[in-house]
């Protein structure tokens, strides 16, 4: 041991079993009062008098404390440790054998205790973290969720045109509220894009078809993801627990028809019969592989909706995306298509066979339900929500017309949480339900 | 001060699994070899499987004996003369027997149908080419060969003379604007020549959709219905299908990407008399085209007459019938 070595410990024992002269750690130490002087002596002769292994092995607490001790590194000098070692191995096993009877008992309550700790943390760890871990997995390249992008539209019309109100910006936080929590818990990204008014589209008379833009962009900065959805802002999720691989990618061959003559508003004659067009392109479902899906939408009661629609990665996507807007086609429909971009993919599919082989529709409520109030009052069970069937997004289109936007979206909202309650809030309503009706039974009859 | 502290005696510095690390060294030996094996067999599986999923259906085999181009001649038989579409026709047959290819003639009458009112007969070539494909959906080039040209060299093949990677390298046009002289976009400066699908030239004033190849495919119906679409066709380009593909062209890249501009000797030399040749792009002999072009516009001019010369030396030298 090197002689600066004690100096800086408390009493204790030596490596070698022996114990450093208290007076020795006195003398190198500064100047100590008396009392403290004395209370070091006082406390090394308890320890010479007792020798230290009877503290050892003495409640599990100390031992542990040991064990963590031990796990630190260590020096070793003294060549006659061996022996001492064994001496005190063997009193330590002497101590449990004498303790055993006495502790076995309380030990294991104390396992079964502890057992029930555990159980506990586990639950509570469950409860509060396990949608976490599913989260984040889903997050992961294994988990898939990250191959999904929403691209949600904000600001519209904001900065140059208008600034925006209390409704607006109320609208806002909901529905981006709405879409960051789907996004979080399956793990998709999410992207929300700005559309202020800008220069570039306005002089040009091209708002609206900015969409092609910011799909484009997303592409670009999302690599490795293969579906972009698209909602308009004034779109609600309803189902969060709706995953969009179960509810349409799964199943993409059976849930979607791309034989627009299942529902076709627009009367658009399907398929295209030039002899000179290849078998493909003249069936009525392309090739009939879903895989060759690369747009998927919706048709309400006056055709295409591009509320809410999906876009996968793809050479075709790239093609749509560049020929959507030209300046030949918008010079001569600008006044024409009130819906932009809409009526340009709507004329894109009537008019080049191209299209067909790679877009593919979903029955309307499957992605866009529509509020009563939009495409008639609410009774077409093809278009409007039916709370009954869990529609899983309603968009509600036209609201900004002549409808009150932030009190549809509110009743949508709260339609949303109260038919997703937990079963614990389940409970308790229908607890205060069933003594509201007591006690309204009972009004009534004092009423009456 | 404190220091680390040297540690106390352990009554458990001699852990009792002292003599099963040897074991579990085993049993990790083993775990590891079963790691292995299970891995191995997992690839084995991965690879049967990748095999036997990407092997193609029996319906996509290419027959045997299919035609890997097709040349697309497009008759309008009410502005041509018989003996004018006699000479072509025989002109172009002897080509492709020589080389294996097969022709597609179509009439553009045909086509008129899906046209709209007042629209000039030269956009028949578009469902022209879209039908050749149609009925030849295993061949994989298109060579659309204007009425007024003529196969002057029928040695020179097309899949080494134009269509080969290495060549279409070679010779494309870079970095030059696409539609002459001075269009602000100008074709790509790295495309490589396994994506080029559609290869044309200019000459003085525009793109030629004349003579032009194009690739089988997906893009080749997005290129044609696109160019095709009865918005181009009714706006009164001034040169019809030609401005419309210098339109499309110019505002999707995804169109320019797939485009290779070669100099215009190369299958697209015109004739003395035709205006609007590019320096050095007029026909020598030799060369593997002669196209006469704009012979139907002018009055003093008769396609039949001034191919008629050509058409004999061709015979001399290549039909010693």
């Amino acid at each position: 041991m090197p002689p600066s070595r004690p100096s800086s410990r408390p009493p204790s024992p030596l490596q070698g079993g022996g114990w450093s002269s208290p007076g020795l750690t006195i003398g190198s130490s500064s100047p100590h009062t008396l009392a403290s002087w004395s209370g070091e002596t006082s406390k090394s002769d308890d320890a010479r008098v007792y020798p230290s292994f009877s503290t050892r092995n003495s409640g599990f607490f100390s031992r542990q404390k040991r064990r963590l001790s031990a796990s630190l590194p260590r020096f070793r000098f003294m060549p006659s440790r061996d022996y001492q070692e064994k001496e005190k191995l063997g009193r330590g096993r002497w101590q449990l054998k004498t303790r055993l009877v006495s502790v076995l008992g309380p030990l294991l309550r104390r396992t079964r205790v502890r057992l029930l700790l555990v159980a506990i943390v586990v639950l509570v760890y469950y409860l509060r973290f396990w949608t976490g871990v599913v989260e984040s997995y889903r997050r992961t390249s294994l988990g898939g969720g990250k191959s999904v992008v929403i691209i949600v539209a904000s600001n519209i019309e904001g900065g140059v045109m208008e600034w925006k109100g209390a409704r607006e910006w109320a609208i806002e936080r909901v529905t981006l509220r709405n879409k960051r929590k789907y996004a979080k818990h399956w793990g998709h990204e999410l992207e929300i894009v700005n559309l202020v008014a800008r220069k570039k589209y306005a002089h040009e008379w091209r708002e609206g078809w900015e969409k092609a833009d910011m799909i484009r962009e997303a592409m670009r900065k999302y690599p490795n993801a293969e579906w972009f959805w698209w909602l308009d802002h004034n779109t609600f999720i309803m189902e969060y627990s709706n995953s969009l691989r179960n509810h349409i990618f799964k199943n993409l061959a059976s849930v979607t028809y791309r034989d627009i003559n299942v529902y076709n508003p627009l009367n658009i004659s399907h398929p295209p019969n030039h002899f000179f067009l290849d078998p493909r392109s003249r069936s009525p479902d392309g090739d009939g592989d879903p895989s060759s899906i690369s747009l998927i939408l919706s048709q309400d009661c006056s055709g295409f909706n591009l509320g809410s629609f999906f876009m996968r990665r793809s050479e075709w996507s790239d093609r749509l995306l560049d020929i959507w807007w030209d300046p030949v086609l918008y010079e001569q429909k600008h006044m024409e298509w009130e819906h932009k971009e809409q009526d340009s993919l709507e004329h894109l599919y009537a008019h080049q066979p191209w299209i067909r082989s790679g877009v593919a529709f979903l029955p309307q409520r499957h992605i866009n339900s529509f509020p009563p109030g939009a495409c008639g009052d609410g009774n077409d069970p093809q278009i409007h929500y039916k709370q009954h069937d869990r529609d899983f997004l309603v968009n509600m289109a036209g609201c900004e017309f002549g409808r009150d936007c932030w009190a549809e979206l509110y009743q949508y909202r709260e339609l949303s949480n109260w038919i997703n309650r937990t079963h614990w809030e389940r409970f308790k309503d229908s607890l205060s339900g069933f003594w509201k009706s007591i006690s309204g039974s009972k009004e009534k009859e004092k009423h009456s | 001060m404190q220091f680390a502290l040297p540690p106390r005696q352990l009554s458990t510095s001699h852990p009792p699994y002292i003599p099963s690390t040897r074991l579990s060294l085993l049993r990790r030996r083993q775990l590891k070899a079963i790691a292995v094996f299970g891995l191995a067999l997992l690839t084995i599986f991965y690879l049967l499987s990748y095999f036997s999923f990407s092997r193609d259906s029996p319906a996509d085999v290419t027959p045997a004996g299919t035609p890997n181009v097709v040349i697309v001649t497009l008759f309008d038989r009410e502005g041509l003369s018989d003996s004018h579409i006699q000479m072509i026709t025989k002109n172009r047959e002897y080509y492709a027997m020589k080389h294996g290819y097969t022709n597609f003639f179509a009439n553009t009458s045909d086509y008129l149908y899906a046209f709209g009112s007042d629209i000039p007969y030269s956009w028949a070539l578009i469902p022209a080419v879209r039908h050749a494909m149609a009925t030849h959906p295993y061949s994989t080039y298109f060579f659309h060969l204007n009425p007024h040209a003529l196969i002057m060299n029928p040695d020179i093949s097309v899949t080494s003379h134009v269509l080969d990677r290495k060549r279409i390298e070679s010779l494309m046009l870079k970095d030059i604007p696409v539609v002459p002289p001075d269009s602000v976009i100008k074709t790509f400066s790295h495309v490589k020549g396994n994506d080029v699908e559609f290869i044309l030239s200019q000459d003085k004033e525009d793109l030629t959709s004349d003579n032009f190849f194009i690739k089988q495919g997906d893009w080749a119906h997005f290129l044609l219905d696109a160019w095709f679409d009865p918005l181009y066709r009714s706006y009164g380009f001034a040169k019809a299908e030609k401005h419309a593909l210098d339109h499309i062209v110019q505002w999707h890249p995804t169109i320019l990407t797939k485009m290779a501009l070669f100099p215009q000797r190369v299958f697209n030399a015109y004739s003395k008399d035709s205006p609007g040749a590019v320096v050095n792009g007029t026909y020598q002999d030799g060369d593997f085209i002669i196209r006469f072009s704009r012979c139907q516009t002018y009055d003093n001019r008769d396609c039949e007459q001034e191919m008629q010369p050509f058409y004999k030396s061709w015979q001399k030298s290549h039909r010693q019938n």
